[in-house]
């Protein structure tokens, strides 16, 4: 065969190549695309809102976003003030070890200085931890100041969701994207820190 | 190759010979004879945001297009969604997630109306975009029938005609028509004028009864239907689009592979 | 690095016969070196076997089989899913081309004699694939529970019902319920996504190696084993890779324009792909106007009704199938192509192909008197393509076949 016609193959066998293999990506495309959270998920895994406004002072709302409990606490002054006398026994009373979305804005840990916003999942093993407003003596902490005991493993969490040292669960519970605009809470989403 | 050809073509003759026995037999449009021809427009955001605003105002209290969701209509039309929300979405519970699964629920509707109106979701592909067309103007008075009106396309339809304000009612007239001969001409004296009949079943507008004109209520109806071709296939328009690339991919593809192959062709030719 | 990568590949070539493998089912493969467009159905029929396997795979990811979320779990995928509705439209349009390319394929054998001693057997599990093709494609019609998915199976379980002594017990055991339900949709699915297309592969593998053992045809029905040059290769050949590879890759890119203008702009083939009917919900209580199975069963549905006795139509339209296995037994032509054969087989084989088109059109629309008599006249003429055979192909004057390619 002549050098012209083996260029010529090898050009050919180039290009041919080169254009069906072109292809392949594009034709990957919808398999993978297909993958992607569809509009179900998306609307399913929407935000919540709720209003806020006729919650009593001490009380704890649950609601669920995207399948979890997320726990909604309107505190009273007392149990914001007592929020130091639980500091001691904190494993990390400033959310160091964890992505905390709204640090140092307020003792509350979230975008309001009178609301919590805290996801009710244990960080042990996924338990829904028990909220226990009432400053008294309790079975599992004798100085019990107000908080959440997990009934699986004995997990203890203070007014704000902050962990007990000595307890299975590592981290403090996990504070979800959320913002305040007016009396409505919305859930899953913020507008960017203030 | 002479031979071959005349082989393939007598095939070819005699085939389409046997397939063309005895056509034509009662067609979709039922009374009305054939349907109007309708050409959809997807590209045409402006009709389909025109037929959006008319199915929620006219349409959607009883109809409901379950499989199709509220934010994705707004997306594809273009409609910013706060004035989407505002202004055609007429209850505030409803978020841009949800499936549009209509105001009225089924029982109540079967009982009042006798049958549930239909989800029209998939109405323009199970019964074809020229049926939904025509039908939509194809009402008329009958007295004989629980709300007044009958319908040339659907025969018995048990729904009334909502759009009666907006196109004026239409009466069935006779009218007086050429006759056709058997050549398809038509047929005429010994003056040389036309010979006429008169037929029965053509439909008739009351002028000025209604809000719109008969040009303006058949653009109506035409975004209407172009509006349900979307939400037949919100996918159409992309369909269309996408498919230009591909078919030009493989074209590309086959003329070279198809060089390559004669280049290789060589070897043993 | 070349060197590790040789190492890598000797170890695992010494444990499995990757070169070997190569060898003898590809590069050193000797095929004919002379044949025409009909040959490619064969390689476009695997294409379209992955095609499907692939979207039907992705398919079944969002799809529910039960009885109230089939229909919706369909329109999920055309809406909601990214991109679902290119892997729907794939799927469909694969199924109507797999049986578009797989006709083309048998009549090819049809005009080229190639279920001829020695491929009868290639041919017969060539048939079974067919047959099972026509199984998977029943039963994946049905799982998108429309009006037609609902009716067809009705129509089509009911013929179990014409077998006498056992049909109506059979009729309730293929159902599963007493009438048509979710329980028939979910045994369909395990059928239509696990069953046959496992039987399918393992089929489409044994077609390949029979058909590899005995060598491939020739339009000219020339043996080329009987010249061989001093190595034992057929002179009248090439090696299978590269040169039918790069034949096969031209006539996949036609097909696949093809396929990419219907998939894209015909997904519905006018009806007759996806029926209109189908967009509607299945619904027990309302019978559609026009009951028309997919176009590739039409042919055999036009034989159905044709007979008027629900048994003696099952037994027909079975027949007309069964009837494709014996043909290289029916076949008493010393001479295979049919360009060599004589005026009375391409006669015959013209009036098969055009009955066979023409019961396929009587089979989309609907029964008059006239088109009654003209569907029996086409069955008659389908099975007289068969049965005549024997006869006609033995007496008939046939041209003398060339030695060489």
């Amino acid at each position: 065969m002549q050098e012209k016609d083996k260029t010529r193959r090898k050009v050919l066998i180039g290009l041919t190549s080169a254009v069906g293999l072109s292809g392949i990506p594009f034709a990957a495309t919808p398999f993978i695309a297909a993958w992607n959270p569809s509009a179900k998920a998306k609307a399913s895994g929407a935000s919540v809102k709720i209003d806020v406004s006729k919650m009593r002072y001490g009380q704890q709302i649950q609601v669920a976003w995207r399948k979890q409990p997320v726990f909604v606490v309107r505190h009273t002054k007392e149990s914001l003030g007592n929020l130091g006398l639980s500091v001691p026994k904190l494993a990390d009373p400033n959310s160091d070890a964890i992505e905390e979305p709204y640090k140092n804005l307020s003792p509350t840990r979230s975008q309001s200085d009178e609301y919590s916003v805290l996801t009710g999942v244990c960080t042990h093993l996924g338990c829904s931890p028990k909220y226990y407003p009432e400053v008294e003596p309790k079975a599992w902490d004798a100085s019990w100041s107000g908080g959440f005991f997990c009934p699986c493993h004995g997990s203890m969490f203070d007014m704000v969701g902050r962990v007990y040292k000595g307890v299975p669960a590592p981290t403090n519970l996990i504070v979800p994207p959320h913002f305040f605009d007016g009396d409505i809470l919305t859930i899953g989403e913020d507008k960017g820190v203030a | 190759m002479n031979k071959k050809l005349k082989f393939f073509s007598c095939i070819v003759f005699l085939t389409i010979f046997t397939i063309n026995i005895d056509a034509a037999e009662g067609g979709p449009c039922k009374d009305y004879g054939d349907c109007d021809e309708f050409n959809y427009s997807l590209n045409d955001i402006e009709s389909l945001q025109r037929g959006a605003s008319t199915y929620l105002n006219y349409c959607y209290g009883c109809h409901s297009l379950q499989y199709s969701r509220w934010g994705r209509v707004a997306t594809d039309l273009k409609i910013p969604e706060e004035l989407f929300f505002d202004n055609l979405v007429f209850d505030n519970t409803i978020k841009a997630g949800d499936l549009m699964k209509g105001a009225m629920s089924k029982d109540d509707s079967a009982d009042w109306f006798g049958v549930a109106p239909p989800d029209l979701t998939l109405v323009t592909r199970s019964k074809g975009d020229d049926w939904v067309y025509t039908y939509l103007r194809a009402y008329y008075e009958d007295s004989s029938k629980q709300y007044g009106v009958n319908n040339l396309v659907y025969p018995g339809t048990a729904m009334p005609n909502v759009l009666v304000d907006l196109q004026g009612s239409q009466k069935l007239v006779c009218k007086d028509v050429p006759v056709i001969g058997k050549n398809g001409g038509e047929k005429r004296d010994e003056a040389g004028n036309t010979i006429t009949k008169e037929k029965c079943g053509y439909l008739k507008v009351a002028e000025g009864e209604g809000s719109l004109s008969k040009d303006e209520f058949d653009n109506l109806i035409y975004d209407l239907t172009n509006f349900l071709v979307y939400v037949g296939e919100p996918a159409k328009a992309e369909r269309e689009r996408i498919g230009w690339y591909v078919i030009f991919f493989f074209v590309i593809f086959t003329a070279l592979s198809s060089l390559l192959y004669r280049e290789y062709q060589k070897d043993y030719h | 690095m070349n060197q590790i990568f040789s190492n890598i590949f000797n170890w695992v070539n010494h444990r499995l016969p990757i070169v070997n493998t190569f060898e003898r089912h590809l590069s050193k493969h000797p095929v004919p070196k002379k044949v025409n467009f009909w040959y490619l159905f064969g390689a476009l029929a695997s294409v379209v076997l992955i095609i499907q396997i692939v979207s039907g795979i992705w398919l079944i990811m969002p799809y529910e089989n039960t009885e109230e979320g089939a229909f919706a779990s369909i329109e999920y995928i055309m809406r909601d899913v990214d991109y679902g509705w290119v892997i729907r439209y794939m799927h469909t349009t694969g199924a109507s081309l797999f049986f578009a390319v797989v006709y083309l394929h048998m009549f090819r054998g049809l005009l080229y004699g190639s279920y001829q001693k020695p491929r009868e057997l290639v041919w017969i599990f060539g048939c079974t694939i067919y047959l099972a093709m026509m199984a998977e494609g029943f039963l994946g019609y049905v799982l998108p529970y429309g009006q037609m998915s609902y009716w067809g199976a009705q129509v089509i379980i009911s013929l179990f019902g014409a077998i006498p002594y056992v049909g109506e017990s059979l009729e309730l055991w293929v159902r599963g319920d007493y009438y048509i339900s979710g329980i028939t949709v979910s045994r369909f699915f395990a059928l239509h996504v696990v069953a046959l297309p496992l039987v399918l592969i393992a089929l489409v593998f044994l077609h390949l190696v029979a058909l590899h053992e005995v060598g491939a045809g020739n339009p000219e029905g020339v043996d080329i084993e009987e010249h061989l040059d001093d190595d034992g290769i057929p002179l009248d050949s090439v090696p299978f890779f590269p040169y039918k590879v790069l034949n096969a890759l031209v006539g996949i890119g036609v097909f696949m324009t093809v396929f990419a203008i219907i998939m894209f702009f015909f997904p519905e083939g006018g009806g007759y792909f996806i029926e209109m009917a189908n967009f509607e919900e299945a619904n027990p209580l309302v019978t559609p106007e026009h009951i028309a199975p997919v176009w590739y069963y039409a042919p055999y549905y036009t034989m159905l009704r044709a007979v008027p006795d629900p048994l003696g139509g099952l037994i027909v339209m079975g027949s007309a199938v069964a009837i494709f296995f014996v043909v290289p037994w029916l076949d008493r032509s010393k001479v295979a192509s049919i360009r060599y054969k004589g005026i009375y087989s391409k006669i015959a084989l013209a009036m098969f192909a055009i009955s066979f088109i023409t019961l396929g059109y009587l089979g989309t629309v609907g029964v008059t008197e006239v088109r009654k008599i003209v569907s029996l006249i086409c069955t008659v003429l389908y099975f007289a393509y068969f049965l005549l055979m024997p006869i006609y192909t033995k007496f008939e004057t046939t041209k003398e076949v060339p030695n060489r390619l």
